[in-house]
């Protein structure tokens, strides 16, 4: 290719590229620059590996990443199990199918922390759920729901709120295999289980790899459900980093950030391959 | 043409460029007062209950022609743009509130005009928990920690005073107290004043050392004891939320932050509040007008009307603080005055924000 091509090529890319490289490139170097004493707000900048160090050995940061990771791997899994069969069962239309698909397709639309409000006032010590339980004789007296250590309610809403994307992208999927694809394969004698483990999984792999790794990486960076319904004894990763922000201690935030995106980058991969192994029994 | 272009230039450059804190120390109060009026407007940056504010300086606009933008913003984000803007010429900021205690950490007079301009009164509080904001900061807002409980399940006689009281009633009554470690100041000065009374250590002293946090460990290991006694909340309206629905019977609060839920109705009337005998932490925020604001006779007559008797008893009213002027009336707060006795101030810091952080490692993460 001449020179001319190369110039070309460039120019055209530039549009995109560009904008990716200033925007999310500039952030991404101030948030490792930060981390390493940089562009100090207050105070001298210099390059320091102390806010690394000092942030690793503290406990809430390794519980953070965890809790994180918990969240994120289950918030991925659930969501993407839920889907699937109701992205099989909405693949052929039938009446009021779209009515249907819209409707579980509701959540998108609906903010997370109205979500997360009404959650509450449902579980709350005096809520609808203890209310409904003490009528009808199953508990004798309230029950504590709110913010229980084990992140159940942050798991419901998260699974409540990316069921609807990850049924969006499974649908478009499923509904991509060809009918004949499926009829040949029930001729051969496979039952529901076989079609959907020798057809339907390895046709719409990308699909279900693409909205595990989306929901994962948002479910990871999860800040709203932990800080309204989540446990109080562990943090996630995003309230440590808002935590340490609020103290005025951009560094420390800055390598919570930091480690949060190599975390986000390292688990989608892995999480990606994991969905292709179980699926297809190995990596090709 | 172009002299013409200049000069009409020149004249609305003049006519645009608010005046600053120089120009107002030849002034008599008469004519900042005048000069204020001609400003017309300022900015006023409050990190919390801005709504409410909107509604109570409507008396300030009435009287002196004046409006007030209040921005929303939180704690973190105002002062990070006041100290983010101190060299700017001019700034956005023209009057400037935040925590008592925060303006020991910076330089007053390199950051906020004088205030000496303002009429005399010696009512005013410059002054507070352990802060002196000499002629460059004034309280404009009391407040008080405290215990927030439920007469119905409480008496006023059974009120827990002492750290072994609390170890009673946690054992007595499990999982009905309640307190929050993050998001509001309320349980954080709970857990410090029982760290004070069974370690002994002296929160005055900001100084840190390996040895210091050590030595509070027996009030670690004092939460540790009772941990499955008591529940850890969310925040500071958590706390109050969940006396409210009747879950917890105690919980700790602010002063004013209950006293404000109940006056908007959103919380029950009947809970009430003390103070233990153990003490807890009292204080206060504060108002200073940065050197760079760019109505600063407008901001001066403001702060002049936030620290008045008559503006101090309206928000003990409608806000239940503590006065920050003597000459107020204080008959609406939810505390007598002999229990402001066991107001103690908060600590210092770094040690403060040190035995926080290791009070999260050794007690929270322990639950």
């Amino acid at each position: 290719m001449t020179m001319r091509n190369w110039i070309q090529i460039f120019a055209l890319l530039m549009p995109g590229l560009g904008l990716i490289l200033v925007l999310i490139g500039s952030v991404v170097y101030i948030a490792i620059a930060q981390s390493f004493g940089y562009y100090a707000l207050l105070g001298e900048s210099a390059f320091s590996t102390e806010f690394w160090s000092e942030v690793f050995s503290r406990k809430i940061f390794s519980r953070a990443v965890r809790y994180s990771i918990y969240i994120g791997f289950w918030s991925a899994v659930l969501s993407v199990a839920l889907a699937y069969p109701l992205a099989i069962w909405l693949r052929k239309p039938f009446p009021g199918s779209i009515g249907l698909g819209a409707l579980l397709k509701a959540p998108l639309l609906v903010h997370g922390l109205v979500a997360a409000f009404l959650y509450i006032n449902v579980i709350s010590y005096n809520g609808l759920l203890n209310q409904t339980m003490q009528g009808i004789g199953i508990w004798a007296e309230p029950r504590r729901l709110q913010n229980d250590s084990n992140a159940f309610g942050v798991l419901l809403l998260q699974v409540w709120k990316n069921m609807p994307f990850a049924l969006l992208v499974l649908t478009g999927s499923v509904q991509g295999i060809s009918d004949d694809v499926l009829d040949a394969a029930r001729d051969l004698g496979a039952g529901p289980w076989a079609r959907f483990r020798k057809i339907i999984a390895p046709l719409t792999m990308s699909g279900m790899q693409a909205a595990m790794v989306i929901i994962f990486i948002g479910a990871l960076a999860d800040f709203t459900f932990q800080t309204t319904v989540g446990p109080t004894n562990r943090q996630s990763m995003a309230q440590l980093m808002v935590s340490f922000k609020s103290r005025g201690d951009w560094h420390s935030a800055a390598v919570v950030g930091v480690s949060l995106m190599i975390i986000a980058l390292l688990g989608s991969a892995l999480l990606a391959l994991l969905t292709r192994t179980v699926m297809r029994g190995s990596p090709r | 043409m172009f002299k013409k272009l200049f000069t009409t230039a020149a004249a609305l450059g003049a006519f645009m460029t608010p005046l600053h804190a120089g120009d107002l120390s030849t002034m008599s109060w008469d004519e900042i007062v005048a000069q204020a009026k001609e400003e017309s407007n300022l900015t006023w940056y409050v990190w919390y209950l801005q709504d409410d504010f909107r509604r109570a300086i409507s008396s300030f606009e009435d009287e002196y022609g004046i409006s007030v933008k209040i921005p929303d913003g939180d704690n973190a984000g105002n002062s990070q743009k006041m100290l983010a803007e101190k060299d700017r010429e001019t700034g956005d900021i023209d009057v400037f509130a935040w925590g008592y205690d925060s303006f020991e950490t910076v330089e007053l007079k390199s950051l906020f005009n004088s205030l000496d301009k303002l009429p005399k009164d010696d009512g005013r509080v410059s002054k507070l928990a352990g802060v002196d904001g000499g002629d460059h900061v004034l309280a404009f807002w009391g407040n008080q920690s405290g215990i927030a409980y439920d007469p119905a399940k409480v008496s006023e006689a059974d009120l827990p005073q002492s750290i072994d009281d609390f170890a009673t009633f946690w054992t007595d009554h499990p999982n009905k107290f309640g307190f929050n470690y993050e998001k509001g100041g309320s349980g954080p000065s709970f857990y410090q004043n029982v760290l004070r009374n069974v370690a002994g250590v002296d929160f005055s002293n900001g100084e840190v050392s390996d040895a210091r946090i050590a030595a509070v460990q027996p009030g670690f290991d004092f939460f540790n004891k009772h941990a499955a006694n008591y529940i850890i909340t969310a925040s500071n309206v958590d706390n109050i939320n969940r006396v409210s629905d009747k879950e917890l019977w105690m919980a700790p609060a602010w002063e004013d932050h209950l006293a404000g839920l109940q006056n908007r109705g959103e919380v029950r009337k009947e809970i009430k509040f003390y103070i233990p005998e153990m003490g807890m932490n009292g204080g206060g925020n504060g108002v200073a007008i940065p050197k760079n604001a760019p109505h600063p006779a407008a901001a001066m007559v403001f702060v002049n009307w936030l620290t008045s008797p008559e503006t101090q008893t309206m928000f003990n009213r409608d806000f239940g603080t503590a006065p920050m002027n003597a000459a107020a009336d204080d008959s609406a707060a939810l505390v007598p005055n002999e229990q402001r006795a066991f107001r103690q101030s908060w600590g210092k810091q770094p040690f403060r924000s040190k035995v926080e952080e290791a009070f999260i490692d050794n007690v929270i993460l322990e639950r």
